[in-house]
């Protein structure tokens, strides 16, 4: 009797034991969308395997939700060990409240530019230190339906000009020139930050950004004149407000609309009957005297200060940044991989790649780039002027009065 | 015998306690904030007197928000007390499959309002919606309209689409009260000659007043509480102007890192529901004492 008693205690303790051995690492991710979802969780299988000592669990948030919900976890005394987020001033803000863990000793003596472009620096660090793991970008583009130019006889347009023409060609063999879906705002953003560039160039734009100048500025009303070119003869789809961006790609992807302004993610969403059909060309040159600029938000991870496994988050992230995940990540997605030895993993990636380096400069996005009270503001005024371009100047002198409250301090 | 005194409050310890810790406190933390600039991540915060306050009249969107849930108010206690008072009525008498249909009726409120936001959201989308579609095969296209996208009539499609469930809600309601309106008075007033309509108003309707009282308050409350359908279907959208004081709130406070400012808004609601609340509770506390 005894004897079997004290077998079985020895097996309940070497299960505790082996059970003790396995580390969790938390994992919040916004990767939401089935593709992406997969792609990540072959990146943890992949590490699971090859540190058997580490178990990683995801939770998966809507894109959405995410948003708001990592405020809440990050000042938790039992936050999760490893957040997805965005670089630039999103990253930047919980960084500067001391709630973020400084990655350099993830990349050892090298240091991060033995991983990543060093233009990817600046983007981010915060006080000189580096907080954000990236792990894939990707360019923004004007995503059109090859197989409707083609039948109209339309010819990629290259400048404003031409553009305007082609919208005009689509409209009138009556297909919905553009399609947006603004219900979350963001993608107006798209249309405003692409458009300031054209017109005021890229330190204009950042430093409209920065909240350096106003938006009574006659430049940044001159951004709304080409907008509202668009507006005033229905390029847009209609009821835009009342689609997520997905619910507007629908239309491009059943063949109703021809062009929407969007990031490389929309061939996540693509069916793949379509992705073949599927093109983009650079948002039209708008002053043929600046230099063309574009967007390239930057993805990737952060270790909150308060994890509670920060070793294995740390070893996580260094699984990340190598070449091995990050091709594997982007071979899936057909995104560009942020470490500089994966090369793009196909023709279109390609194709955005000599974009980004054949351009003059990169910005993040509207959302990225500036304050988020500031940015809710202006997205949801630049959705309005989509409504109501008429009631201009009342909302840019909203945004000015949100400006100054908030960078005035 | 002689009764312990303090055996009613030794059962009420635990509740109360409860209570306190989860609702008392926070409204008071709450109350607080909403005189500070805290952001919501930050160690501290400086105390800001009534700036919040004065900032809330002069800020467009929540007089917006306040103004829509005026309407989502009017829209409740206007069409969702009478339709469910008169749905009662239909279903109390013997009416041939009237459980089939009671509970066809209370079905919606068996849904979340998540999952109702989510469902009439692709009901009405604009182009595909099945309303739009039916309304043009029916030849009356004009009246197909993007219900959640244009600003002119975005709170009441989402009031409309609340109100599907807040009837029937109500309804429940009014057959509970009516079970306590006994069948003998009705007969006898018929007996002496009264018709339907006097039926109703002379005695039915009086002896409901408690069941009234009740779907009033709870409709009033639930309409100042409004949220999730906006959350789910416009996120108070397009530009806020379907917004109401929970959403703008919310957006403040967690998508804004506005803790401050959104606590502000929270007590400017909490005023209001309270005041309701108030009404209530001293109307049925003087019925009691009767």
């Amino acid at each position: 009797m005894r004897k079997v008693t004290l077998v079985v205690l020895g097996i309940v303790l070497l299960l505790g034991f082996a059970g003790l051995a396995k580390q969790t690492i938390v994992l919040n991710s916004y990767m939401s969308d089935p593709a992406p979802k997969a792609a990540l969780e072959q990146l943890v299988q992949n590490f699971e395997a090859a540190n058997p000592d580490y178990s990683v669990v995801v939770n998966t948030f809507a894109h959405e939700d995410f948003k708001t919900l990592l405020r809440t976890w990050l000042p938790m005394e039992k936050a999760p060990d490893v957040v997805t987020w965005f670089a630039g001033e999103r990253m930047r803000y919980f960084a500067s409240q001391g709630l973020l863990e400084p990655l350099s000793t993830v990349f050892g003596e090298d240091g991060f530019t033995s991983y990543f472009p060093s233009s990817f620096k600046s983007s981010c660090e915060y006080g000189g230190e580096t907080y954000f793991l990236p792990q894939s970008w990707y360019w923004w583009g004007v995503y059109y339906r090859k197989s409707i130019f083609q039948s109209l006889g339309i010819q990629v347009p290259v400048t404003w000009a031409q553009f305007l023409n082609a919208c005009d060609k689509i409209k009138s063999a009556s297909y919905i020139p553009i399609t947006i879906g603004t219900k979350y705002l963001w993608t107006a953003a798209g249309w405003f930050d692409y458009l300031d560039l054209r017109v005021n160039g890229f330190s204009f734009h950042m430093d409209l950004t920065a909240g350096k100048i106003p938006y009574t500025d006659p430049r940044v009303k001159k951004v709304f004149e080409y907008w509202g070119q668009l507006v005033a003869k229905d390029y847009f789809i209609k009821d835009h407000a009342a689609y997520s961006w997905q619910e507007a790609a629908n239309y491009l992807f059943t063949g109703k609309a021809a062009m929407y302004l969007m990031g490389q993610f929309i061939f996540d969403a693509a069916p793949e009957a379509v992705k073949s059909d599927l093109g983009f060309f650079r948002v039209p040159v708008i002053d043929g005297s600046l230099g063309l600029y574009e967007e390239t938000p930057i993805d990737g991870f952060m270790i909150p200060a308060n994890a509670t496994n920060k070793d294995g988050a740390k070893l996580f992230l260094k699984y990340i940044a190598s070449k091995e995940a990050q091709e594997s990540f982007a071979v899936q997605l057909g995104r560009l991989a942020a470490n500089k030895d994966v090369a793009p993993p196909d023709v279109q990636a390609q194709q955005g790649l000599d974009m980004i380096l054949a351009s003059d400069g990169v910005s993040q996005f509207y959302d990225r780039d500036t304050n988020p009270e500031m940015a809710t503001a202006g997205m949801n005024g630049f959705v309005e002027f989509m409504m109501y371009p008429d009631r201009l100047d009342s909302i840019l002198q909203q945004l000015e009065n949100k400006r100054l409250e908030i960078f005035g301090k | 015998m002689k009764s312990k005194w303090w055996a009613p409050y030794a059962f009420l310890a635990i509740p109360l306690t409860v209570y306190t810790v989860w609702v008392i406190v926070p409204i008071f933390r709450t109350m607080i904030l909403s005189f500070t600039d805290w952001d919501g991540l930050s160690a501290s915060y400086n105390f800001i007197g009534l700036r919040n306050f004065l900032a809330l009249f002069h800020d467009r969107v929540f007089l917006t928000s306040l103004i829509n849930n005026v309407k989502w108010l009017v829209g409740f206690s206007l069409v969702a007390v009478p339709a469910g008072l008169g749905l009662a009525m239909l279903f109390n008498r013997q009416l041939r499959g009237a459980s089939v249909f009671k509970t066809m009726i209370f079905l919606p409120m068996t849904l979340s309002f998540v999952v109702i936001g989510q469902m009439w959201s692709w009901i009405l989308e604009p182009r595909q919606g099945i309303l739009n579609m039916v309304l043009r095969a029916l030849g009356l296209g004009a009246i197909a309209k993007p219900w959640l996208s244009d600003p002119a009539i975005v709170t009441y499609a989402l009031i409309g689409v609340a109100l599907w469930r807040q009837i029937s809600y109500s309804m429940i309601l009014f057959l509970a009260g009516l079970k306590n309106v006994s069948p003998a008075l009705v007969e006898a007033a018929y007996v002496d000659g009264a018709g339907a309509w006097q039926r109703f108003w002379y005695l039915v309707l009086p002896l409901l007043r408690p069941a009234t009282i009740i779907a009033v308050t709870v409709n009033i409350i639930d309409s100042l509480r409004a949220f999730d359908i906006i959350y789910v279907m416009t996120r108070g959208g397009p530009f806020y102007s379907s917004s109401v004081m929970a959403n703008y709130m919310y957006i403040e406070a967690f998508n804004n890192y506005r803790m401050g400012y959104g606590s502000a808004i929270a007590v400017i609601q909490f005023i209001i529901t309270f005041g309701f609340i108030a009404v209530y509770i001293i109307h049925s506390l003087r019925g009691e004492e009767k």
